[in-house]
């Protein structure tokens, strides 16, 4: 169990984390979801005590993590993958972390085998590739075999087979009872994996939700028509609660009208559809929904039409 | 790395019972030591010159110059002197090694992040700090020590035959001016821990370390004397390299009288050598709880 209160950071003038409380129970997988720069590593560091809260709290099962008496049983952490020596090999590395909890050598050897290591282990760091260092970082985080895994950007830089690992381990950590708390930017990612998500947006919880709850956010009511008659059925079908969006000279995406109603106005109407289809709302679009406003560095809004903008309300769910 | 090596393999079989502990953090930091290459040259380069120094100095007799009279014979004194300062003449070579390794020890884990695992396995983050200070300072003694003595138990039967000297292994003051000089390696490795652990930056805590070893003594010296002014030649006398140099005077009496210019002997120098290292280490340690890893 994490649980933040008011938990703030700010850089200066800057505010990188803006006052936020959550829980993040045991028994499942929580995901902390946003765009870069919202604050997603800060907090996580904030809550292994690598940086200073401003002003709020942190804890796990109820303490500090300074005052965890056996912080690498207690809580495995990977924060970034470079957080070793170059200079050092991976099984020296893990050996000088597992001394200062008299770890046994033998679990350095198991969680070496665990993330498939075996092979560069006694080969310095320094010509690890991401990928390499990621199961590095994961070794690491398991070694004291911890109630409470917090991982930031897991499955950066894994290769497939490594990020169905990440997310069985998660899930089989999960079942045992375990809190585990993972970021990503990669929502997809988050749909496959996570039980709960909260969705952290400039510093602050956009929303905190069960998976399914934050994907029926964006599922929304967008119907994908393609007629040769688009202008003039876009104008019969544009009315009170009724949105109408061009996206190609015989393409429409209407909302606010369910898909058989649209079949029924068509037919009345005398227009031929070559397509009617209800768009399923996805994580993706509920992120970007969520986090539209929210989002730090906006890359250049290109080919803005391309994609159905989901026209959810943004207000947080709780 | 398979999906079904998941299930049987998370680590339910490691026992509870291990802990943080302040044992465990000595080891790992001797652990971490002692797995990086730059500790193992730094180890090989301050043995190897020290005792190559020592024999050239021992060995090779200055030819006699023109207008130069032949010194006498040296007395018994004078002669444990020179002994001691050819089995030490390596140190100013070792000292600047060992200021660098002392850097490194702590810079070396700010710049490549390992820092962050450090802090996460011992959270106080103090602990880390004292353990690898004792580390270093240990590994520094043992080095110094074996550097210095190795070198004086190379040199010291040669010197009867090269110089006519005849040093002298019973003189009390020949030890301790020995092991002065290993004790003043120590405390340089470990002042330029802490000013490492100020700065947190490898090329600055070393160019900072080295500044304060190499660089100031001259600067200062060189402005006292041109100025004249007692206050600024005194500083230059309670410098780390200044004071440390008295550590292994064979006397280890005050040098010179002067009035107004402070002098020290080996006691004292040995205390305010401390009290740098002293003064630094705390700061370091309250920075070092401050900040953000």
């Amino acid at each position: 169990m994490i649980e933040a209160i008011g938990l703030t950071k700010r850089y200066g003038e800057k505010t990188a984390v803006d006052g936020i409380n959550f829980q993040v129970e045991p028994g499942r997988v929580t995901g902390f979801l946003g765009p870069n720069g919202a604050g997603k590593s800060t907090t996580m560091r904030m809550i292994v005590g690598l940086d200073r809260p401003t002003s709020g709290s942190v804890t796990l099962n109820g303490k500090k993590y300074a005052d965890l008496k056996a912080p690498l049983h207690e809580v495995g952490v990977l924060l970034d993958a470079k957080a070793v020596h170059t200079g050092r090999s991976a099984y020296n590395h893990l050996r000088a972390l597992a001394a200062t909890h008299g770890i046994s050598r033998k679990r350095v050897d198991e969680v070496i085998a665990l993330t498939g290591l075996e092979s560069v282990a006694r080969k310095r760091v320094g010509g690890f590739s991401l990928g390499m260092g990621q199961r590095l970082g994961m070794a690491s985080a398991l070694l004291g075999d911890p109630s409470i895994l917090i991982l930031d950007e897991p499955v950066n830089g894994l290769d497939p087979e490594g990020v169905i690992w990440v997310r069985t381990l998660a899930r089989h950590m999960a079942s045992q009872g375990r809190t585990v708390f993972l970021s990503s930017h990669l929502m997809s990612e988050m749909a496959q994996t996570a039980d709960q998500i909260i969705v952290l947006g400039r510093g602050r919880v956009i929303a905190d939700a069960p998976v399914g709850d934050i994907i029926a956010l964006a599922a929304g009511n967008a119907v994908r028509v393609r007629t040769p008659d688009a202008d003039r059925f876009s104008k019969e079908l544009i009315g009170t609660d009724v949105t109408v969006k061009v996206t190609e000279p015989d393409l429409i995406v209407v909302n606010g009208l369910p898909a058989a109603r649209i079949g029924e106005l068509a037919a009345s109407s005398r227009v031929v559809l070559h397509e009617l289809t209800p768009l399923a709302g996805s994580l993706e679009d509920a992120y970007l929904a969520l986090t539209e406003d929210d989002v730090e560095y906006h890359a250049s809004d290109f080919d803005d039409d391309a994609t159905p903008a989901p026209t959810t309300a943004t207000e947080p769910v709780q | 790395m398979t999906t079904s090596s998941v299930t049987a393999t998370t680590g339910t079989t490691l026992p509870r019972t291990s802990r943080l502990t302040f044992g465990g953090i000595m080891k790992s930091e001797f652990i971490k030591l002692f797995t990086l290459r730059s500790t193992f040259w730094c180890i090989v380069i301050v043995v190897v010159l020290s005792v190559g120094i020592g024999l050239i100095i021992a060995t090779v007799n200055p030819p006699a110059r023109a207008g130069v009279p032949a010194a006498g014979p040296l007395t018994v004194a004078a002669q444990q002197a020179q002994a001691v300062s050819f089995a030490t003449a390596g140190s100013q070579i070792s000292e600047l090694v060992l200021a660098v390794l002392g850097a490194l020890v702590i810079t070396g884990e700010y710049g490549t992040g390992m820092i962050r695992s450090t802090f996460a396995a011992v959270p106080k983050r103090t602990p880390a700090l004292i353990a690898k200070a004792l580390v270093l300072a240990i590994t520094a003694l043992v080095v110094g020590l074996v550097s210095i003595f190795g070198t004086a138990a190379i040199i010291f039967p040669l010197l009867p035959g090269t110089k006519n000297i005849h040093p002298d292994w019973t003189d009390g003051h020949v030890l301790v001016s020995l092991i002065g000089a290993a004790l003043y390696l120590v405390l340089v490795a470990l002042i330029s821990f802490s000013i490492g652990a100020i700065i947190r930056n490898s090329a600055g805590g070393i160019a900072a370390a080295l500044g304060l070893v190499l660089v100031l003594p001259g600067l200062v010296g060189l402005i006292g004397r041109l100025t004249q002014l007692t206050w600024i030649e005194n500083i230059a006398t309670v410098l780390p390299s200044a004071v440390g140099g008295n550590l292994s005077v064979y006397t280890g009496q005050k040098t010179q009288v002067v009035s107004g210019l402070v002098s020290f002997d080996r006691l004292d120098s040995g205390l305010i050598l401390l009290a740098w290292f002293v003064v630094l280490f705390v700061l370091a340690a309250v920075l070092l709880k401050r900040r953000d890893a």
